[in-house]
């Protein structure tokens, strides 16, 4: 299992479009489960519904959480997506 | 007689009758597993998605996504272990997910809790076995009054027979609001249903937030006449920010393009170029000649307000009788106004005939290519000198015509708060200014990617042109090809442009016509 931290910066928060590329990035690492979580609650990333649900806005702090056999690659693709809404 | 009132609404009017949409299942007892109840409704939604239009296409793929997502599998599978039947463990999934969506802090993503009660409301629907359509048996001018409606309804429906929607609960950013907004059909919400009966004749005003049950025949007959008035207005799916519609107006290179657009429902002539009255002579049109084709225009008109464009040439535009000099860059070279105020003996002619027409039609003079406030001024001083000069012949004249200008040059709209001080009325441009302010010939296909009137710079100068206007109280049109776009439409209606005017007389019908 892996963790990273990351604060999203994104101005409009986490927003249908960026979460759809999310989930379609986490569904790429078939095989690998990844969570977010951010102020006491926890999405599988491979939801759009969860993710949305998350509400997350421009500044919070967010756990990305990776586990299974391309945890690393998997936590990296998703760091790097975040960092770049 | 009763009056309902409600602050949250979307603009229309309508009169019609009370319909309440079927919601009971026909049979009961779950007879599909959760795994047939799913593929079925995956292989129903993506038909929808399938064949449905533009806006529907993509509420009905977001919904597909939806139901695959692992959260609601999930969700529905916890309460099936807490032991509940099938129905009621997709009907509690549902309330527990919108109620998720409930608590976020933004309003989009609060109107995505009626999304996923539609996409469990389907999948109870497919395990409880078919339900005959909620709206068969529709009257031919139903207000469908309801709790609530999903964009699953609106795929339901014969539209042909919808005048309003009538909601207990709703927000205006639900897809079902997007659709109705798109087809022009207005929406109260927020009302108290329980006051209304199946048949009863309302009347909606959705601008007013007003619904009317049981109208009496002299509030019917009021509202029948205003509905009429504004018939063209309630129609318009464009409105501003403070929700006032955009005003549709046409706009016409030559005196045939006058009827068809008025007859498709334009409020006016936006912008009448003249440059086809000099280029269809052989020697500079008089003021006699140029008077007889505006009082013409005016008469088509009938009333309605036609606002003439003073000679525009130069640039790409050029006249064998008046050897305009040649320029190495004709497009930032002597053209139009600034043309004109250096010869006179052209000028003159044309604001004396405008005047002239002034004098018994709803005339207005634009300018084009104003790049500074003395330009305007020099040019307004000059009508005023060619009024005074037709007095003094005794000629019937206005004795003022509502002077306004384009906005296409970049220094124009930096100037806008000054020139707002001196001009009746703005009209913008797109195309030359999108040129002038990208910088990037239209004409040459290496830079033609930067010549897009969408682009943020573009968007930013016409939001400034509008603002200055307004803080000074006049109004901004947009006569560019811009406005023929959709897409352009809706953002220069955002931006609080007042009217469009198109060239398009079926555009004009589309917009003015529900």
């Amino acid at each position: 299992m892996l963790t990273k931290e990351i604060i999203l910066h994104a101005a409009d928060g986490l927003h249908a479009r960026p979460a759809g590329e999310l989930v379609k990035l986490v569904k790429s690492f078939d095989g690998t489960s990844v969570t977010l979580s951010a102020a006491g609650k926890k999405a599988n990333a491979a939801s759009m519904l969860g993710i949305l649900a998350l509400g997350l806005k421009s500044g919070t702090p967010i756990e990305i959480t990776a586990q299974g056999p391309r945890e690393e690659e998997a936590a990296e693709a998703v760091y790097n997506l975040i960092s770049q809404l | 007689m009763q009056q309902i009132h409600t602050s949250v609404s979307i603009e229309g009017m309508a009169r019609g009758t009370a319909f309440f949409p079927d919601r009971s299942p026909e049979c009961r007892g779950g007879t599909l597993s959760w795994d047939e109840a799913f593929a079925a409704e995956k292989e129903r939604l993506g038909r929808l998605a399938e064949n449905a239009a533009d806006e529907m296409k993509a509420i009905f793929t977001a919904h597909l996504e939806m139901l695959e997502d692992p959260m609601l599998q999930e969700t529905v599978q916890a309460h099936l272990q807490e032991g509940l039947g099938l129905p009621q463990a997709i009907d509690a999934a549902a309330d527990q997910l919108a109620a998720l969506f409930h608590e976020i802090d933004d309003e989009y993503l609060r109107a995505r809790a009626d999304d996923i009660r539609d996409v469990c409301r389907g999948l109870r629907r497919q395990v409880e076995g078919a339900t005959p359509n909620p709206f068969a048996g529709m009257p031919k001018d139903a207000v469908i009054v309801s709790e609530e409606l999903f964009p699953s309804d609106t795929a339901e429906m014969d539209f042909s027979r919808v005048r309003a929607f009538v909601l207990r609960r709703g927000s205006r950013t639900s897809h079902v609001c997007i659709i109705a907004r798109s087809k022009g059909i207005p929406v109260l919400l927020g009302i108290d249903i329980d006051a209304i009966c199946a048949g009863d004749p309302l009347l909606i005003d959705g601008a007013a937030g007003e619904l009317t049950v049981w109208p009496t025949p002299e509030e019917e007959a009021a509202f029948l006449s205003r509905m009429e008035q504004s018939a063209s207005e309630t129609a318009l799916q464009l409105t501003g920010p403070d929700g006032n519609p955009v005003r549709i107006e046409g706009n016409a290179g030559s005196l045939e393009d006058i009827p068809p657009v008025l007859q498709a429902g334009a409020e006016g002539i936006g912008l009448l170029r003249t440059e086809f009255i000099f280029m269809e002579s052989d020697h500079l049109p008089s003021d006699e000649e140029q008077l007889a084709i505006y009082r013409e225009a005016a008469r088509l008109c009938n009333g309605k307000t036609l606002t003439i464009r003073t000679l525009d040439i130069g640039g790409d535009k050029s006249l064998p009788y008046l050897a305009l000099p040649v320029e190495d860059n004709p497009f930032l070279g002597l053209r139009a106004l600034r043309y004109c105020l250096r010869h006179e003996e052209v000028f003159k002619p044309q604001l004396r005939a405008i005047l002239r027409a002034g004098a018994d039609g709803a005339v207005r003079i634009m300018f084009p290519m104003v790049t500074s406030p003395e330009e305007l001024r020099e040019a307004k001083a000059l009508l005023i000198r060619c009024r005074d000069e037709l007095r003094a012949e005794g000629l019937p004249c206005a004795d003022t015509v509502p002077a306004g200008i384009m906005i296409e040059t970049p220094a124009a709209v930096l100037m806008a708060p000054e020139l707002a001080q001196e001009a009746a009325f703005f009209s913008i441009g797109t195309n030359d200014l999108t040129q002038y302010i990208m910088a990037a010939d239209r004409g040459n296909p290496a830079v033609a990617y930067l010549n897009d009137p969408m682009a943020e710079a573009v968007l930013r100068a016409i939001g400034m042109t509008v603002q200055a206007a307004h803080a000074a109280g006049i109004p901004v049109c947009i006569c560019g090809e811009m406005a023929s776009h959709p897409a352009a439409r809706l953002r220069l209606a955002a931006l609080g442009v007042d009217s469009i005017s198109l060239s398009s007389p079926k555009t004009i019908g589309q917009l003015t016509h529900s």
